[in-house]
């Protein structure tokens, strides 16, 4: 019986590729780098590929124990709550931003009337629905989603090729003002979102019952959808070209208004929401539920009280921004240059020297 | 939360006693004769069904009583057993056992001693003919039982093109045989049990041994044997007691009337459970996606099992959705329809006074009461049922500017499309969803229905049949499994069980392919 009931490495690795394409799509990344985006984005799945790995090293040194486990072993009880409680709070504000980007995402495409927060109030709640039931549900759920996200990126990638609205040679000529235009673009920003969010699977990994292959899968994984979201954000250079890319507010949507079949079917975009929704919601449930185990273990409280009470936090921290613009340039901008870096790369960092300082430790002694 | 609210709540209003009015403690039968028939009429009430039928006809025997019910035992046995009883040939001079010469004039079928007057009344109640002889401290029961039944038929709810055609009738014996019939391996375990203070109505579980997951078994039998009610007229009353999530719309046990689909069922590891007065049989653990197969998938050709799979999913996503994305996209996001139709539709819906919601909900409610009253209504009414649902609500409220022509086709197609699942009780699960969503449509849209969606969905993910997951083999993801779910492949490739069921006995057939003769 419990064989039937554990997560298996398929089922989370379903789940790391929708989380990974999330809510990436929304957004145009590497809009410095104008035609050389792809190189950005190329170069920041590399060095999400590394960080990758190392959250990869910090989940073997210790297969049993997640992100919260491994901080408060490793930095003590006082240290280790303290960069517990801020890597919950991290979490739940990651969420409140996919929470509002979702909103704002809904009142632009579908819902043009409806006041911003009944939208985000219904996603808050079906949301908190879904993570109420625990890691399990939501990591199964994702394999559901994966076949409906592949088939539309799929089908708009053909009817676009096919319809002649891509233009190769807008791509061209390739790092025309260097290096450095990709570069920058690239770091931090991109590294910071999405590629570097895998910290979060820290705290997956350890739920995940047979061990063996995981680590392959996960990185197999991970590049396919690194090279698949860097083929999808060049569609925006493709279409629209540098300059109209960069402009847009949603971009992609714009791509994907421009097909029509046979003059009866021209607007695919308000179908193509419902996908930008489904992982949008997804990568909320993901951080969401970081959060809510976060605080379930600091505090030894129940997982289901906290649900609530960070659905709360999380509705609350969505209303920071007074407007959308506010909103994406505090995230694309600020979090991810100085805030985000904290917690991807220098803590775990911290977390991993302090690992191998204390093996040595304990292999001196011996 | 609020369902384990219910539950105690439920748990807590079931009365600690049950219903045991008709026997209380075991009695001894009494010497004489005479007063134990006296205690029996007095147990029965002196119902005047209950027969008792003294024999003193011959002088070297005892004098017995055989007790019966009328109507529920064969007369002609009965007759014969008379006969013998007044003719038997004594072959020693001594006096020989009762319980010998009882075996030699008693029909085939088991003889069992009765010790007790409960034990006796139980067996004449079962439709036994029970022997009591004077002097003797136990009695005897003879299974001469010949209840009136139903012959075998085609089953009414779950027709085929190819395939069996015999269903269950309401005979739990004739069941079980039409079950054995098709598996003649001594692996099937049946076992039965009385359920029920009033009705003692006899329920068997079998599962075939080696295939079916012990812990799955054992907790069914669990379940089964914790049931504490006064009735069990069908097996819905069962479905309800044992099943995992009491509120959830959805079954998580499937039931047929068909016994190749129970054959099937229990070659892939499920226990099914027959309930005696009903030709309704239950199989579990079961999944979402075994309610949307059908048996016959696996007698047509594979190619079109396929094809009627593809249709039967996409049935159930229109059942579902239509009705709700048609008020979305009217209503929201007229953008998506294409201009001429728009135009159509625009005119079409200029004259109807109500909003879209208004004339969904008025239209679906009006079919299911066109639906209920034609399963209710005498068969002879028939046509002039047919002829005022479709004419007068179709055409007429079209005519009289009432609904727009749109909403009747899509009502229709919508009530069509939920014909096609096979299970009726996924099928009426769907209705009732079906109003949610077009009430989440008609307030939020398209974004609406996704958050009535992705609840369902995750109710569905976190939702067990006897421990086995829901939506598998689709969540969680098991690929060998996705051979039979939305396709159906040729048999030769299903070379493995589905893996949800069990985990042993995986192999189904030899590995090798059957050689076609080379030229």
């Amino acid at each position: 019986m419990e064989m039937k009931q554990s997560i298996r490495v398929t089922d989370l690795v379903c789940f790391l590729a929708v989380f990974e394409v999330g809510s990436t799509t929304l957004f145009f990344l590497g809009a410095e780098a104008k035609r050389d985006a792809w190189i950005a984005m190329g170069i920041a799945a590399l060095i999400g590929l590394l960080l990758l790995a190392m959250y990869l090293l910090i989940y073997r040194s210790n297969p049993g124990l997640d992100l919260y486990g491994l901080c408060r072993k490793y930095f003590g009880k006082i240290i280790g709550s303290a960069v517990n409680l801020s890597f919950a709070g991290y979490f739940a504000y990651e969420a409140s931003r996919n929470l509002r980007d979702l909103g704002e995402l809904t009142l632009l495409t579908l819902l043009d009337r409806t006041p911003l927060m009944f939208i985000m109030l219904t996603a808050i709640i079906v949301v908190a629905n879904t993570v109420r039931y625990g890691p399990k549900v939501v990591i199964w759920m994702c394999a559901g989603f994966l076949p409906i996200i592949i088939l539309s990126y799929f089908t708009i990638y053909t009817l676009l090729v096919s319809s002649g609205l891509i233009q190769f040679e807008l791509m061209l000529p390739i790092l025309e003002e260097g290096f450095r235009p990709a570069w920058t673009a690239a770091v931090p920003e991109i590294v910071s979102f999405p590629f570097g969010q895998t910290l979060l699977f820290l705290l997956f990994f350890p739920l995940v019952k047979k061990k063996e292959k995981l680590s392959r899968s996960v990185i197999i994984t991970y590049v396919i959808t690194a090279i698949c979201l860097i083929m999808i954000n060049q569609i925006n250079i493709l279409v629209l070209g540098p300059t109209q890319a960069a402009n847009s507010t949603l971009p992609l949507l714009q791509v994907v208004q421009l097909i029509d079949i046979a003059e009866a079917f021209e607007r695919f975009d308000v179908l193509f929401v419902i996908v930008l929704v489904l992982g949008l919601g997804t990568k909320m449930a993901a951080f969401f539920m970081g959060a809510a185990m976060g605080l379930h273990k600091i505090t030894g409280l129940s997982y289901k009280m906290w649900t609530v009470v960070v659905a709360v936090v999380i509705f609350a921290l969505a209303f920071i921004s007074p407007n959308y613009p506010h909103h994406i340039w505090l995230g694309i901008k600020v979090v991810v240059t100085y805030v985000t870096p904290i917690f991807q790369i220098a803590l775990p960092l911290i977390l991993v020297l302090v690992i191998w300082i204390r093996s040595m430790w304990t292999k001196q002694r011996q | 939360m609020l369902g384990r609210l219910l539950k105690k709540a439920l748990k807590r209003s079931r009365p600690k006693n049950s219903t045991q009015t008709r026997t209380d403690a075991p009695i001894e039968i009494r010497m004489t004769l005479q007063e134990s028939i006296q205690t029996l009429t007095h147990i029965m009430g002196n119902s005047t069904d209950f027969m008792v039928r003294k024999i003193s006809g011959r002088e070297d025997l005892p004098e017995i009583a055989i007790c019966y019910i009328e109507g529920l035992v064969d007369t002609n046995l009965l007759n014969r057993i008379l006969e013998s009883w007044l003719t038997v040939t004594l072959e020693a001079d001594q006096m020989p056992g009762i319980e010998s010469l009882l075996n030699k004039i008693l029909p085939a079928g088991p003889i069992s001693k009765l010790h007790t007057t409960q034990s006796i009344i139980s067996a004449v109640l079962d439709g036994k003919a029970v022997i009591l002889a004077d002097g003797m401290k136990e009695a005897f029961s003879a299974s001469i039982e010949s209840l009136e039944k139903r012959s075998i038929e085609e089953p009414s709810s779950q027709t085929v093109i190819r395939g069996p055609k015999d269903g269950f009738t309401e005979d739990i014996s004739t069941n079980l045989s039409l079950i054995r019939r098709r598996l003649r391996t001594p692996s099937l375990r049946v076992q039965s049990m009385v359920i029920g203070s009033y009705t003692n109505t006899k329920v068997i579980m079998a599962y075939i041994e080696g295939i079916a997951d012990e812990s799955v078994v054992s907790e069914i039998r669990a379940r089964l044997q914790s049931i504490e009610t006064d009735s069990v007229l069908e097996s819905g009353y069962i479905e309800e007691f044992i099943q995992d999530n009491t509120l959830s719309p959805f079954p998580t046990l499937i039931n047929t009337e068909r016994p190749d689909a129970v054959a099937g069922g229990l070659l892939e590891g499920q226990v099914v459970i027959l309930v005696d007065g009903t030709p309704f049989v239950l199989l579990a653990p079961v999944t979402f996606f075994r309610f949307l197969h059908s048996s016959e998938d696996y007698y047509q050709r594979y190619d079109l099992s396929t094809f009627l799979r593809g249709i039967r999913f996409f049935s159930f996503v229109i059942s579902l959705l239509l009705p709700s994305l048609y008020i979305a996209i009217s209503t929201f996001h007229q953008e998506m329809i294409p201009t001429t139709l728009l135009i159509s539709l625009a005119a079409q819906r200029e004259g109807t006074p109500l909003p879209a919601l208004m004339e969904a909900f008025m239209m679906e409610i009006t079919f299911e009461i066109i639906r209920e009253a034609g399963v209710r209504m005498p068969r002879v009414i028939g046509p002039a049922i047919s002829i005022v649902g479709a004419l007068v609500l179709g055409q007429a409220a079209v005519q009289a500017g009432l609904v727009s022509g749109a909403m009747v086709i899509v009502v229709s197609f919508t009530a069509i499309a939920n014909f096609a699942i096979p299970a009726f009780s996924m099928a009426a699960a769907i209705r009732i969803i079906r109003f949610v969503l077009m009430l989440l449509a008609g307030t939020f849209g398209l974004y609406g229905i996704l958050a009535g969606i992705i609840p369902i969905y995750a109710h569905l993910v976190s939702l067990t049949s006897f421990g086995v997951p829901y939506l598998s083999p689709v969540t969680p993801l098991r690929f060998a499994d996705l051979r039979d779910l939305f396709v159906r492949l040729p048999w030769p490739f299903l070379k493995t069980r589905p893996q949800d069921m069990n985990r042993r006995n995986m192999v189904r057939q030899g590995m090798n392919r059957p050689q076609q003769g080379k030229k």
